[in-house]
């Protein structure tokens, strides 16, 4: 009989850790009555999310309150995977738009067309923004994110050194390789250049995708269900990017070089494509280089072309409280936010009253008092959004690993193009 | 008197929560398609057959072999031979054991990053190889090199573990053994071989089990310096599953999970077999 009580007390105390260790969660989730919503932000230190602007949304609806948890892109994916699948979500969470196949295809998202009536701040979604982007945020005929700022590379270079060396902006790939030949230096003399080159990144789809783009091809059929870069025009788009480290105005910058900024603030760098998020991080990262840079067009060979992504806010279908998140993200959507993604981060905002906004085509000093904004607008419009398939994470790492291989001497164009094509089918079948 | 139940509850209950609980889950889903939200579906060994097709799978299992293999075989011989040494005399050896040990305390994330900008084109490990003619080249973009470059932080910083317990170790061996071969007219290496080896033989079982353990669980390295790359060279298991987790197949995931648990008991039985047969 003792030894059963015993038991009983035991297994009572057990209980109660157990109830101390998982109880109490929804301890604090009122404060006076307001609903406290917890919004995930990767922009890092430059946000749009700042103090002022929260305290803002704040004031303006005193029944929601908001709790900020800043992070940084590198790190979000997978913190956003684990609060996820641990039943933790936030309320919003910024995504990058590549991300959003890969999340909506497991049903991760809230559908913000259900739960927004169609409507964005009192008008039409449709009308707050470009039909491209209106496409980057529907997934299955539903919209899973509302797109916050834009991405779509343009080709920034040394202005400062063009001018010295009379090199003309390039406007097409010939042009292009051109410049690179004339701006770049090989200061020891082993053949490669190491000062002002020009980026050949081969980590992932962005950059050699935008080739391949500009020449005419596309990554996946029309419908989605077959690899298409095994194509003239892959095969030209690959050859014109490995020409650059073959002739020597190119340098190769994979994961092992870490941050391009680092190439960028020592001057290996003198020239890269790269979308409008990253003239906030030049400002931050290279002050010193003020003046000294400008930013254009990316050259073509026979159709302007860029990938479109950016950044979108999401809610997860699990989040505690999904009407409160949509009227932070309306909120957020407003035009003196979506002018705070510039002034503040640096980046590009995505609705098009944002875009129409003059503040927004100002001279810029650290770009030699040229207007550079209007230059990733005119990207935007006709850059494409990367094929919205369940498969997407895999097939943009057989394509990374695909450029990969070529750049680094481990293939032919022709032989990675074919293996990477019959990797991407297999991924495709699922 | 306080019942036995209650002083090992919190123990029972912490290792129930945080061990076998996800054990049991994890099991579970890698027999079914799971996100992490919603029913978990039924799909047998289907995620252990797709890993047996994939690529990335295979390269990863086939790099988590070569780590293992290039670090267990270099590393422990390393700590072995720095411990044989610093047993040889009590001077300094406070001091080595201490600078040895320093990299085994230090963050591997901060390892690996200073490992990765010293391994650059540009960085001081080609600087002391040009003295010697060797070409610089950036060690951790070479399809051919980055592995090896990735073991070699690793055993760096490692070793010093494995230094610290053979000393330990060595120390713990009567001299009397030794005093009574050298008598016999035993030299160094007859003493090394016929008493120092057969004495280490359970440190160096667990030195090995340890290893093996730690080497085939591999990532922050391959996270921080690699990514996996370049072209899945450093792919290994621990990275693949985390791939697999952060595109939510947590079936999958678990599937590589449970994978890498038979590896390693399998090796760990193997290993104490051997052992063991020899005592």
């Amino acid at each position: 009989m003792l030894r059963a009580v015993r038991t009983v007390l035991a297994l009572s105390f057990a209980l109660m850790l157990l109830g101390a260790c998982t109880g109490g969660g929804d301890e604090g989730e009122e404060q006076g009555g307001a609903v406290t919503i917890t919004v995930l932000d990767y922009y890092g230190e430059a946000t749009p999310f700042s103090e002022d602007v929260i305290a803002g949304f704040e004031a303006k609806y005193p029944d929601i309150k908001v709790a900020y948890e800043a992070g940084d892109w590198d790190t979000m994916h997978e913190k956003f995977t684990v609060r996820v699948s641990s039943g933790d979500s936030p309320d919003v969470a910024t995504m990058d738009m590549t991300w959003i196949p890969t999340f909506a295809s497991k049903g991760i998202f809230a559908n913000l067309t259900d739960l927004s009536g169609g409507q964005l701040n009192g008008a039409p979604i449709e009308d707050a923004y470009t039909p491209g982007a209106l496409e980057a945020m529907t997934y299955e005929g539903n919209y899973v994110t509302m797109m916050f700022d834009f991405d779509a590379y343009s080709l920034y270079y040394r202005s400062d050194h063009f001018k010295d060396k009379g090199i003309e902006v390039p406007t097409n790939w010939d042009e292009l390789q051109a410049a690179a030949g004339q701006l770049a230096e090989d200061t020891n003399g082993d053949g490669e250049c190491d000062k002002y080159c020009f980026v050949v990144e081969g980590n992932d789809c962005f950059h050699w995708c935008q080739f391949l783009f500009q020449d005419g091809g596309s990554i996946l059929n029309a419908d989605n269900t077959a690899a298409a870069f095994n194509s003239p025009e892959g095969l030209s788009a690959m050859e014109y990017y490995k020409s650059f480290l073959d002739d020597g105005s190119g340098m190769y910058w994979g994961e092992a070089q870490g941050e391009k900024i680092r190439g960028v603030k020592d001057e290996r760098i003198g020239m890269f494509m790269d979308g409008p998020y990253f003239m906030g991080i030049m400002k931050d990262g290279a002050p010193d280089q003020s003046g000294m840079w400008g930013v254009t067009q990316a050259p073509y060979s026979k159709e302007p072309g860029s990938y479109l992504g950016g950044t979108g806010l999401s809610i997860p279908v699990n989040a505690p409280h999904p009407d409160q998140a949509w009227t932070f993200i309306q909120y957020m959507l407003e035009l003196p936010q979506q002018i705070g993604v510039y002034t503040l981060a640096g980046a590009a905002p995505a609705t098009s009253a944002a875009l129409e906004s003059p503040e927004l085509s100002k001279p810029d000093p650290y770009f030699g008092d040229e207007a550079p904004f209007p230059v990733f607008m005119d990207a935007m419009a006709t850059a494409t959004h990367f094929p919205y398939v369940p498969a997407w994470d895999e097939v943009d790492t057989t394509i990374g690993n695909m450029v990969q291989s070529v750049m680094l001497g481990k293939a032919t164009p022709e032989q990675a193009l074919a293996d990477g094509e019959a990797e991407a089918n297999q991924e495709l079948a699922g | 008197m306080v019942p036995a139940y209650v002083l090992i509850a919190p123990a029972i209950l912490a290792a129930g929560v945080f061990l076998y609980v996800p054990i049991v889950f994890s099991g579970y889903w890698s027999f079914t398609e799971y996100s992490g939200l919603g029913a978990a579906k039924w799909v047998g060994l289907g995620n252990y057959t797709e890993l047996l097709g994939d690529a990335d799978f295979r390269k990863a299992l086939f790099n988590t072999f070569v780590f293992v293999l290039l670090g267990m075989g270099i590393g422990p011989v390393l700590g072995l031979l720095s411990a044989l040494l610093l047993n040889q005399s009590a001077r300094l050896r406070g001091f080595f054991r201490a600078a040895y040990f320093i990299p085994v305390m230090t963050s591997l994330v901060v390892v690996a990053t200073i490992w990765k900008i010293m391994l650059q084109e540009e960085g001081i490990i080609n600087q002391i190889l040009s003295v010697f003619g060797v070409p610089a080249r950036s060690w951790l973009d070479g399809t051919t090199t980055a592995l090896p470059s990735v073991v070699a932080t690793s055993i760096w910083q490692g070793f010093g573990f494995e230094t610290v317990v053979f000393l330990a170790a060595l120390q713990s061996i009567p001299r009397d053994y030794y005093d009574a071969a050298r008598v016999d007219g035993a030299g160094y290496w007859q003493q090394v071989r016929h008493i120092t080896l057969p004495s280490l033989r359970p440190t160096i079982m667990f030195v090995y089990i340890i290893g093996i353990i730690g080497s085939f669980q591999v990532f922050d390295q391959i996270f921080v310096m690699t990514a996996g790359g370049p072209i899945n060279s450093t792919r290994t298991l621990v990275f693949d599953l985390y791939e697999r987790f952060n595109r939510l197949n947590l079936g999958e995931a678990s599937a590589v999970a449970y994978v890498l648990l038979a590896i390693l008991a399998t090796l760990s039985y193997v290993q104490i077999f051997l052992f063991e047969r020899r005592r």
